[in-house]
């Protein structure tokens, strides 16, 4: 019944989810666009795929975390779901640090 | 629970498609291909990263190691991302949608349908303009 009850917590993130989805729009589209045609610089690459990752990782997994808590799951529940959420988020973040490093450092 | 399950699919119940129409499904979709893309981008980023074990330089050595092992040895991987492209174009053009909506731009049922056709116009042809211009660069034919 109070899953997703506005909470500040739950405004805020509601608000970075519309947030971030606008700007994953842009980017993905830039994104499909470099690795299909464009040409840009490693930097600007490195940039746009770290940004993208943090974006990407962060509106699925609280996306995620909105479609569980639609379900009564009880507060032990939400609060064990929020935080296997986030470390599967964090463990992802890694890997996608770890994808992009020759890019980071070999810009 | 099976009670609550019923009432959501049973005569007259939200979830029953006898009584779904656009909006609902398009709510229920945009769910749906949340949770595939989350796992397709987990994905993705993990082929990544192990792709890139093999890479010295800058991204067009990353994707020459990313053709090799994943398009050209097995074309499902390709035929994956395809059909992960459409998800991803009705995805992000439903979620402009749901933005607009939420922001007040066109809150009328009428106008909204509208807005919806529109969009997935878009991420149709978008999709099949990536399709069309992106395919033979990546070996795909």
């Amino acid at each position: 019944m109070s899953a997703n009850r506005s909470t500040p917590t739950n405004v805020w993130l509601w608000l970075f989810q519309r947030v971030t989805a606008v700007l994953l729009v842009v980017i993905l589209g830039v994104h499909l666009w470099l690795s299909n045609f464009g040409q840009a610089s490693a930097s600007l690459r490195a940039i746009l795929g770290v940004v993208l990752l943090g974006l990407a990782l962060f509106h699925g997994f609280n996306g995620v975390r909105t479609v569980i808590f639609d379900f009564d799951i009880g507060a032990q529940g939400r609060k064990f779901t929020t935080m296997l959420l986030l470390l599967l988020g964090m463990v992802s973040l890694l890997f996608g640090i770890q994808g992009l490093w020759p890019l980071i450092v070999g810009g | 629970m099976t009670r609550r399950i019923a009432r959501l699919f049973g005569r007259g119940g939200d979830l029953n498609p006898r009584n779904m129409r656009l909006g609902i499904w398009a709510w229920l979709i945009q769910r749906v291909s949340g949770i595939v893309l989350v796992v397709f981008v987990v994905g993705h980023v993990v082929a990544i990263s192990q792709a890139s074990f093999a890479l010295r330089g800058p991204l067009v050595t990353m994707l020459d190691g990313l053709r090799t092992p994943f398009y050209y040895v097995d074309r499902t991987f390709l035929a994956i991302d395809l059909i992960m492209l459409g998800i991803i174009a009705f995805h992000g053009m439903n979620g402009i949608r749901i933005v607009l909506f939420d922001t007040g731009v066109g809150v009328g049922l009428r106008s909204h349908k509208v807005i919806f056709w529109i969009l997935i116009a878009v991420a149709v042809v978008t999709s099949g303009l990536v399709i069309y211009f992106g395919l033979p660069l990546l070996g795909g034919t």
